[in-house]
């Protein structure tokens, strides 16, 4: 059988996924750093008025570091091959990914409802742009996860491949530091 | 999925043709649809040029589509025929087979990377066919002129097509961008460490980061003006009054977008230019039969480039309205750009010092790439500094600067290395007559049409106005120069089906190549079939012995030596 990675030079020790998946990160960071130069740059006109940041969003927060949490355990479990722990770990770390990206339209909700429209002010806008961004990279979090999460409950513990769900709860925690980056600038400014 | 695992096998003729996994199909699949938008682009520049020199002679262009001609030919050259082509087609070709790989580190997302180029190609191309056609903001789409109303397809579609299209772009440039990324750390054949790579994977590995990090400031960009052009928000848009009412718009900058499309645009040049300076550095080495000059020095120079490619990017806003110091700033780190540059330059041209030059179609277009570089550098450096910038901004001699330097340069550049990569994907030689005729007329060709245009811009003359007649600055020998300019632009836009038809008569009846026509040390030349098959090499991966330029080596039975050829072997 040919082997796509038989007898070759290896980068810093390195998988192919975590090059992949950390390059991957890197890409997202450079994409939210641009979004924090403009946002930063465009705060400094006469016409910003903050945002209220609505205080669903610690709950929100709380949800993420959950999430983070739960993944942490299924990366456990998969050093120790053991299935259970992969299993509950991966159902706490997709279940609260859901529920982050729930509460964060629900607070669009609230602001909405608060008379706070997305063309109304600049500050608006870029509060709806910023935490849609991120709750895009969150559901492609979460579609790499009902991937995994799949091929985990299909199978069973000796044929998972721990490297897959460590690369998902790298992206996990990957996604809360952002998204405690991206709240502290709301808040802050 | 990935370590172990096994390479993938085609199901049927579906799979081995259409949705192939295979690096070599894709990289086929990026070069026929690249090559096919970049003839639409070429017709468009055509007719650019129909008005131009004999204005008003095609009754059905005025002042709109001429407007959205301008605009569509510059995206889909600058995004859809040269980035994709270099880093989707030569990039996915080259990368496996010049590492001693079997293929990308991700054959499925290398797959999905062309389907979602060509999704965007298909966005890109609906634009033409909407109601209110193409948008015709200028490549640049500048804001607030390409979303209000007057701008051709700001009413309509045309302007959210064009950003819809370039989102999409950028996620498939991104999956094929992580893959080449993977593969050129991750799937080197043993032996061959980083200072043996071909200096063609360190371009396209370098071009790859530079995209990778440049497309986000785009992207931004982009989604930002989709919601001030739908939702009416203001990010980029300051007060404006049209017809005595005030629009919904305020207190947005302009120039927030010009720094955020900017910070893409600059290293997008070197995203093009790197992969051209790699092909170059191949085909010169093979073709005089000698080692490159300096490859340390070529490596350097190269991350060098990359590097301070980010910190340019102001030096096309000088008139935008900046800082004086910032001006000083950026004219600086513009000129010390130069310097890796000439590096390059310099290295290519000793290396040519005392070769066994063999004039081959491909040396040809070295040749004529190493001069054109040269001239649209030079022009360069009038055009970084601020105070000559400021009365040749927005002249023609713009317009013959970057068409020197990031058009005619990087295509001279792409067929020299189509001529020369030809015979490894379909085990024929392009027949040399007719390369030779196509070279001449492109080559003298595009000189007749932009060096007048250097002319032109001295002269004062405004690079976007769609007639120049009446106007009391310019005087009546620029209308005689247009109709020469567009003369030779159509008998270049012809012989380009020169190259076409040679393309595909050569495929069926060129003269058979053998494994390694020209004797090249690099890896693609080296595979048990020719052309290579699924997975390259067979059952054994090549392994690695030396730098892939050992030209003239003393004692050597050939004046060549591959690179997975051992010592012992060598005599």
């Amino acid at each position: 059988m040919n082997n796509i990675t038989n007898n070759e030079e290896r980068f810093m020790g390195l998988t192919h996924g975590q090059v992949f998946v950390y390059t991957l990160m890197t890409v997202i960071s450079i994409l939210f750093l641009f979004v924090t130069n403009a946002y930063l740059f465009r705060m400094n006109f006469e016409d910003w008025r903050s945002v209220p940041v609505p205080s669903l969003l610690w709950v929100n927060t709380g949800s993420l570091i959950l999430a983070s949490v739960g993944m942490a355990w299924t990366t456990n479990g998969a050093k120790k091959s053991d299935l259970q722990t992969i299993k509950v770990g991966l159902a706490i770390g997709g279940l609260f990914a859901v529920i982050f990206v729930s509460g964060q339209i629900w607070a669009w909700q609230q602001l909405t409802t608060s008379g706070f429209f997305i063309a109304a002010n600049p500050a608006n806008t870029f509060f709806y742009l910023i935490t849609a961004l991120h709750a895009l990279h969150v559901l492609g979090g979460i579609a790499a996860w009902f991937y995994v999460t799949l091929k985990t409950f299909k199978q069973d513990a000796s044929i998972l491949q721990p490297e897959s769900i460590g690369l998902l709860g790298t992206y996990w925690h990957y996604m809360l530091l952002v998204w405690v980056m991206l709240f502290g600038l709301l808040l802050t400014t | 999925m990935y370590e172990g695992q096994a390479l993938y096998h085609p199901k049927g003729w579906w799979g081995r043709y259409v949705f192939s996994q295979d690096h070599k199909v894709i990289a086929l699949q990026y070069i026929c649809v690249a090559l096919a938008i970049g003839l639409t682009g070429m017709f468009l520049s055509l007719l650019m040029r129909m008005q131009l020199g004999f204005p008003g002679l095609f009754e059905s262009i005025d002042a709109g589509n001429y407007y959205q001609d301008v605009t569509m030919h510059g995206m889909i050259m600058v995004i859809y025929l040269l980035t994709a082509l270099f880093l989707g087609g030569f990039g996915n070709y080259l990368i496996p087979l010049m590492l001693g790989s079997r293929d990308m580190a991700f054959p499925f997302v290398n797959m999905l990377s062309f389907w979602v180029y060509f999704l965007s190609v298909i966005i890109l191309v609906c634009s033409f066919f909407v109601e209110s056609g193409p948008t015709g903001a200028g490549w640049t789409l500048y804001p607030p002129q390409s979303i209000l109303p007057g701008t051709p397809g700001a009413d309509g579609a045309g302007i959210l097509l064009m950003l819809g299209s370039l989102a999409v772009f950028i996620i498939a440039f991104t999956m094929g961008g992580l893959n080449y990324i993977t593969t050129v750390l991750q799937s080197r054949a043993k032996g061959m460490n980083m200072m043996r790579m071909p200096l063609i994977i360190w371009c396209l590995f370098l071009a790859t980061f530079l995209g990778l990090l440049a497309f986000p400031a785009l992207l931004v960009g982009a989604i930002m003006l989709i919601f001030d052009r739908v939702l009416e928000t203001s990010f980029f848009m300051p007060e404006i009054f049209k017809g005595g009412e005030v629009l919904n718009y305020g207190g947005g900058s302009p120039v927030l977008f010009q720094h955020l499309f900017w910070f893409f645009g600059h290293p997008e040049v070197y995203i093009i230019a790197l992969p051209a300076f790699g092909i170059i550095s191949e085909l010169i080495s093979c073709h005089a039969r000698k080692n490159i000059f300096g490859y340390n020095m070529m490596v350097w120079a190269l991350i060098a480039i990359a590097g301070i490619a980010f910190i340019v990017w102001a030096h096309h806003m000088y008139v935008a309205g900046m800082n004086p110091y910032l001006g000083f700033f950026f004219a600086t780190t513009t000129l010390i750009i130069a310097i890796p540059t000439a590096i390059k330059v310099y290295n290519w041209v000793i290396t040519l010092w005392n070769a066994n030059i063999r004039m081959t179609v491909p040396m040809l277009y070295c040749l004529a790439f190493l001069i054109t570089f040269l001239i649209g550098g030079l022009t360069g450096l009038f055009l970084g500094n601020v105070a000559v910038d400021v009365p040749l901004s927005d002249t023609y001699f713009v317009v013959g600067h970057f068409h020197m330097v990031m058009a005619v340069s990087p295509v001279l550049a792409l067929y020299g290395g189509l001529y020369h990569w030809y015979p490894s994907v379909t085990g024929r030689m392009l027949d040399d007559r007719l390369g030779k005729i196509h070279f001449w007329i492109t080559f003298v060709g595009t000189y007749l049409i932009y060096f007048p245009m250097h002319y032109i811009g001295f002269l004062g003359v405004p690079r976007r106005y769609y007639s120049n007649e009446q106007y009391d600055f310019i005087p009546e020998s620029v209308n005689d120069l247009n109709q020469f300019i567009t003369v030779c632009a159509l008998i270049v836009g012809a012989a380009q089906f020169i190259l076409l038809y040679n393309f595909i008569v050569s495929a069926v009846r060129g003269k058979e190549a053998g494994s390694n026509p020209w004797g090249a040390c690099t890896l693609e030349w080296q595979t048990l079939e020719s052309p290579p098959g699924h997975g390259n090499w067979g059952d054994k991966l090549p392994v690695v012995y030396r730098w892939p330029y050992d030209y003239g080596l003393p004692g050597a039975t050939d004046d060549f030596v591959p690179q997975n050829i051992p010592d012992e072997q060598i005599t």
